[in-house]
């Protein structure tokens, strides 16, 4: 009787033991993919506030294309209007892809190269797109981690029954990975 | 060799090979603040220049590393930066204030990583005037030597707005941590746990475990200062040492020995904590970078 009733109290020790691990490594896991992409919005906004900087510094030198820069600004309103991680990572694809098209054009105007303050914001503007690349990938492990412990096996029941799901990948926008970029050294 | 052997090494080796897939291989341990893996410093340039960065290191607690490489094994200069950062550490932990300055010969790229915590001071604007004005030109005529010299020197007195004026102090070692400690003597607790086993073992009682299991619930929780942490601590040990005590009881654990000398759990433990320091440098601080800086050719 009593050896039944002490194997009753292991069994229950031992799952509860690791519900309550399993439980705790999600919940850390999720938090640091939250704070992950925290620091990719970030990222995110320093690049969107550098853009405006290098549109004013060349919008005079390129009076005749109106449409690229009412494309970016539509971009970027949509950016600022948008609520999920999902949904921002959309619309800043949209913004970054607005602004490739910019760098493309400015290529038609080689005396913006060699003004200062265009090589500076485009230093910046580099930059910081190096910075969302990097952000962007240590997201994207985070969330591999994440994922992995929801997918496997003792983990997706803890997952499922505490509700936890299957986080996305960011995923950058086809094409975009080689999105041209404008030369400044000086030849 | 057995087949046994065989199927080890096989296992081993798979387990390493994505590692060895990626385009990042880490150029060695770091050997100073200036490693010259390309090695196109003559001996006295590269000795002043460890020599200021050293100093500067003493002075502000800024961790500059310059490092060359012959090649970046088809890696972007920009990854390869940002790996080599986080492998190496520059910069204090919890201050991130690393700087480093990366060039590849065969590919004739350069970049100047910075870590979280300099970004304000040393710009992605700054860092890029520092290589399209000094770095470019003087890479271009071969000056390698004197030309990292002025760009570590503009490098500095862009950080200089940032210095902290008191001296560095590693924040860390100070605080009282109770995971350190727990790190640093948990073999004290396999001894004692071990003789308690022993104990336990002689002792007929089945119950006497879970009471001894509730007693270190209770100090864990008081020393945490937790409630919750304590409740569910002496709940979960206490059942633990009941399962324990009843289990040591039964097989009669420690019955033959003499004493509770024998090194049970003890032994198959290798490694411990590997200090590397040789010649001053005591490595970098564990500090780390977000891609912030800028990268430039040559």
């Amino acid at each position: 009787m009593k050896k039944t009733g002490l194997i009753i109290i292991a069994i229950v020790a031992v799952i509860g033991i690791f519900l309550w691990s399993s439980y705790n490594s999600l919940v850390s896991r999720n938090e640091s993919a939250d704070n992950q992409w925290a620091k990719v919005e970030t990222q995110y906004q320093r690049r969107f506030d550098l853009i405006p900087n290098l549109v004013e510094a060349v919008k005079g030198a390129m009076s005749q294309e109106q449409k690229v820069f009412g494309d970016l600004a539509e971009a970027r309103s949509r950016y600022s209007g948008a609520q999920t991680a999902n949904e921002k990572a959309g619309a800043a694809s949209e913004v970054e892809s607005a602004f490739s098209r910019l760098l493309v054009v400015m290529e038609n105007y080689p005396q913006l190269k060699s003004i200062d303050t265009v090589q500076t914001l485009m230093a910046q503007l580099e930059g910081s797109e190096n910075r969302i690349s990097v952000e962007r990938s240590r997201y994207n492990d985070e969330i591999k981690s994440y994922n992995l412990v929801i997918k496997r096996f003792p983990g997706n029941l803890v997952a499922s029954m505490f509700g936890y799901s299957v986080r996305n990948y960011f995923q950058a926008e086809a094409g975009s990975e080689n999105a041209p970029k404008v030369d400044l050294q000086v030849k | 060799m057995s087949w046994r052997k065989l199927i080890i090494i096989f296992f081993v080796a798979a387990w390493f090979l994505p590692t060895m897939l990626f385009a990042y291989q880490s150029p060695g341990k770091a050997q100073g603040f200036v490693n010259d893996f390309a090695g196109v410093f003559k001996d006295e340039e590269k000795q002043s220049l460890e020599q200021k960065l050293s100093a500067y290191e003493k002075q502000s607690g800024n961790e500059i590393a310059v490092v060359s490489v012959a090649s970046l094994q088809g890696d972007t200069i920009e990854n390869f930066a940002v790996e080599l950062f986080k492998d190496w550490g520059i910069g204090k932990k919890e201050k991130d204030n690393g700087v480093l300055l990366l060039f590849s010969l065969e590919d004739r790229k350069i970049r100047i990583e910075v870590g979280y915590g300099l970004e304000g001071s040393l710009t992605d604007a700054q860092s890029y005037w520092i290589i399209r004005d000094i770095i470019t030109p003087g890479f271009r005529e071969g000056n390698y030597g004197a030309t990292i010299n002025e760009a570590t020197d503009k490098i500095i007195s862009a950080l200089s707005g940032e210095i902290l004026p008191e001296a560095p102090v590693e924040s860390n070692s100070k605080k009282f941590n109770f995971w350190r400690i727990i790190e640093n003597t948990w073999w004290l607790f396999l001894i004692i746990g071990n003789g308690v086993a022993i104990w336990l073992g002689r002792t007929k009682s089945w119950w006497l475990g879970g009471v001894l299991g509730g007693i270190s619930g209770i100090i864990i929780g008081l020393v945490i200062a937790s409630l919750v942490v304590g409740i569910i601590t002496t709940l979960g040990l206490t059942i633990l040492g009941l399962i324990l005590d009843y289990f040591l009881s039964k097989k009669g654990y420690g019955k033959n020995r003499k004493g509770p000398g024998g090194g049970f759990f003890i032994g198959g433990f290798g490694g411990g904590s590997s200090g590397s320091s040789s010649s001053g440098f005591g490595g970098f601080g564990g500090g780390s970078s977000g891609g912030g800086g800028s990268s430039g050719s040559w």
